[in-house]
């Protein structure tokens, strides 16, 4: 048995550390690039979102590799997503792959059914084994995402453009093969400092951006064609609530014991949206009126045809709260040139916005 | 007399005989929006971002239509009326929606209806649905069981005489069809099948050139339930077995041709739309075609497809060659 799965950011790296725990033979697609879109593209249904054509290309490519075995998430009452596996195992078979998807469920039962999963999977591994492999891979997530967030902030102020994905990307290689926690914890305070180090623009005072929408976009960069780096090159601060690691923090471990980090979105969106719509829209609309005092602007990602969003995209035009969003919607067409042009634009925007006020 | 507003879209044509008698049993007049027409839609688009599907930009169209013609709105927000079983976003959002992009539009009725909440939950929701028009909860309960008993019937009146959704709703008798050439059957969503503006009467053309036309209403649950099982196994889609559930069994009863209407950036057809595809393309039974709509598209577009999918099948039903799909 081999198994794979589809990428999403560096959600690979956490999971190679586990199943390499487990001795499970675990193949990484390539990462997502110019042929994993269009295999995914070829051979799925013309209206779908981007996450399923990526998701498909990898699995595609996965099965290139052998792996017979696929983890894909999935769960009912989100979106399409719920839908995703049973359309894509249909397109693996026609392809001639043998290869059966196994349902990580994201919506219910997500703890349990995950270890459930694992425990399947490293053919009855003891419990105490699977456990410090999970307890391993969620170090490494927390370490990334730490990782992360240091960089958003050096990205804008920083004197020589690029020193920080440089440092990203050592950092990221550095983690994945990190083999017990003390390197870990090396490495994350060793490039920490690093990045803390790097000089900075004197009195630079970056705009601040807040990017907000569906959860996969604004995680695989490949999807929103790095919209991360390039609003920092442009000088703006970048600001994100949505992480991996928040994610399994809260779905995982403390929403079953009642704590829930979204109801202070849920909340300021009440006054729009009262009730929760599927995938990620509800949050969309609570961030904009929670942020729009803190934030200059907003961006909203949204796959092109993602049904959440567009119901999201269509209450936040005409909320009350005064702060400049700019949607993008991502696909197949979404072009380079043409998103910088926008985002520039949009920068230029946000700094006349700033002076003006500055002024009053 | 309290004017409580229906748009003609939407999930107007499944339930619309059902909320018709729960609103004038509690005294109210019920005003229901005209057909859609070029007008409707143009206005209903010109209020929603680009990127929203065509019966949602149809749907606001008829919002404005009935804004001055009503006291209330009735849009329910439909997440689930079969257990576990999910709706799309834009039905979820539909009310707040509503509100937000036609700011003018009269007050909302909204109604959660979420089956998995339980029963109790769904009775207070539709209590509190009737006691703005009445003190007397008696009257809603009255009301509520009347309204059921009535979309049994239009379920019944449907599935029994073959008829379709708009025949049922103006009480059209049923007529033993007359001699046809052959069946098609039309699978999709009743507010694509029924809206004429929308699909270029395409029913009315079929019916033109005698062909017996057959739509997923004319099914029962069973029917539909168990087509679905055979195609993806359980139903994820609240509204499923009018895509997924018709368009298996009418290609495993073998209709001489299926057509399936799908709209433009329609999150859950594009999913459904391809299991149905795919099935035709494995069964190799009935010939199938699927039109996409949108704003865009033009009549002359639809009628010369459909004319080629009609002679396709003619010249098979004389030759006996290969199905196409």
């Amino acid at each position: 048995m081999r198994i794979s799965m589809p990428h999403m950011g560096n959600l690979y790296i956490p999971f190679t550390a586990l199943f390499q725990r487990l001795n499970i033979d675990f193949v990484i697609p390539p990462l997502n690039n110019q042929r994993t879109l269009s295999l995914g593209v070829r051979y799925s249904p013309e209206g779908m979102c981007i996450p399923f054509k990526l998701t498909l290309g990898n699995l595609i490519e996965a099965a290139e590799l052998g792996a017979d075995t696929l983890l894909m998430p999935a769960g009912s009452g989100i979106c399409r997503l719920g839908y995703y596996a049973k359309t894509q195992e249909q397109v693996l078979h026609d392809l001639g792959y043998n290869a059966e998807i196994v349902c990580v469920g994201v919506s219910q039962r997500k703890l349990f059914g995950l270890l459930e999963i694992i425990k399947r999977l490293s053919n009855n591994a003891p419990w105490s084994k699977i456990i410090s492999a999970f307890r391993f891979g969620l170090a490494k997530l927390n370490a990334l995402d730490r990782i992360e967030r240091a960089v958003q902030k050096v990205r804008p102020v920083e004197k020589m453009k690029g020193t920080a994905n440089m440092l990203l990307a050592k950092a990221v290689k550095a983690i994945d093969q990190a083999d017990d926690y003390d390197t870990l914890e090396r490495v994350q305070i060793d490039y920490i400092g690093q990045l803390n180090q790097v000089t900075k623009e004197e009195r630079a005072q970056p705009l601040v951006v807040g990017i907000i929408g569906e959860f996969y976009v604004l995680l695989e960069p490949f999807s929103n064609l790095d919209v991360e780096k390039e609003l920092g090159r442009l000088g703006v601060e970048v600001r994100r609530t949505t992480f991996v690691s928040e994610w399994t923090k809260f779905s995982l471990f403390l929403n079953p014991l009642g704590m829930n980090e979204k109801a202070r979105l849920h909340k300021a969106a009440l006054p729009y949206l009262k009730r929760d719509i599927g995938g990620d829209g509800w949050e969309s609309v609570g961030e904009k009126v929670l942020h729009a005092k803190e934030y200059d602007g907003l961006i909203h990602l949204a796959p092109f045809t993602c049904m959440p969003e567009i119901v999201a995209q269509n209450i936040m035009t005409s909320t009350k709260e005064n702060i400049p969003v700019l949607t993008i919607l991502c696909d197949e067409q979404l072009g380079k040139s043409g998103m910088l042009t926008r985002l520039e634009a949009f920068v230029d925007l946000l700094e006349h916005r700033r002076r003006a006020k500055s002024k009053a | 007399m309290i004017r409580v507003g229906i748009p003609r879209a939407l999930l107007y044509y499944q339930y619309y005989p059902m909320w018709k008698t729960f609103f004038e049993e509690l005294g109210t007049e019920v005003v229901v929006s005209p057909p859609t027409t070029q007008a409707i839609l143009a206005s209903g688009s010109s209020r929603v971002v680009a990127d929203t599907c065509l019966p949602v930009k149809a749907f606001c169209g008829h919002i404005l239509a009935l804004v001055g013609e009503c006291d209330y709105i009735f849009i329910p927000a439909i997440r689930s009326v079969k257990r576990k079983i999910y709706n799309c976003s834009k039905f979820l959002g539909l009310p707040d929606m509503t509100k937000a992009v036609i700011p003018e539009s009269p007050p909302i009725l909204d109604i959660d209806i979420d089956i998995n909440k339980g029963k109790g939950e769904l009775y207070q929701a539709i209590y509190k649905l009737g006691r703005r028009f009445t003190w007397n909860p008696f009257r809603v309960r009255q009301a509520a069981t009347s309204a059921w008993q009535a979309h049994l019937k239009y379920r019944q009146l449907m599935s029994s005489y073959g008829l379709t959704s708009p025949q049922a709703i103006d009480g059209v008798k049923p007529q033993t069809p007359p001699p046809t050439q052959a069946t098609i059957a039309v699978v999709g969503h009743p507010y694509l099948l029924y809206d004429e503006h929308i699909n270029h009467r395409l029913i009315h053309r079929l019916e033109q050139a005698h062909y017996r036309v057959l739509t997923p209403e004319m099914l029962t649950p069973e029917q539909l339930e168990s087509a679905i099982t055979r195609l993806v196994g359980r139903p994820y889609w609240t509204y499923e077995e009018e895509v997924v559930g018709a368009g298996g069994h009418y290609l495993e009863s073998g209709a001489d041709g299926v057509i399936g209407i799908m709209a433009f950036g329609c999150g859950p057809d594009s999913l459904m739309m391809n299991i149905v595809q795919r099935r035709a393309a494995k069964l190799r039974t009935s010939s199938f075609m699927c039109l996409t709509v949108e704003e865009h598209t033009a009549e002359a577009g639809v009628v010369t497809r459909l004319e080629a999918f009609l002679d396709m099948i003619q010249r098979r039903k004389k030759k006996g060659s290969e199905i196409c799909v």
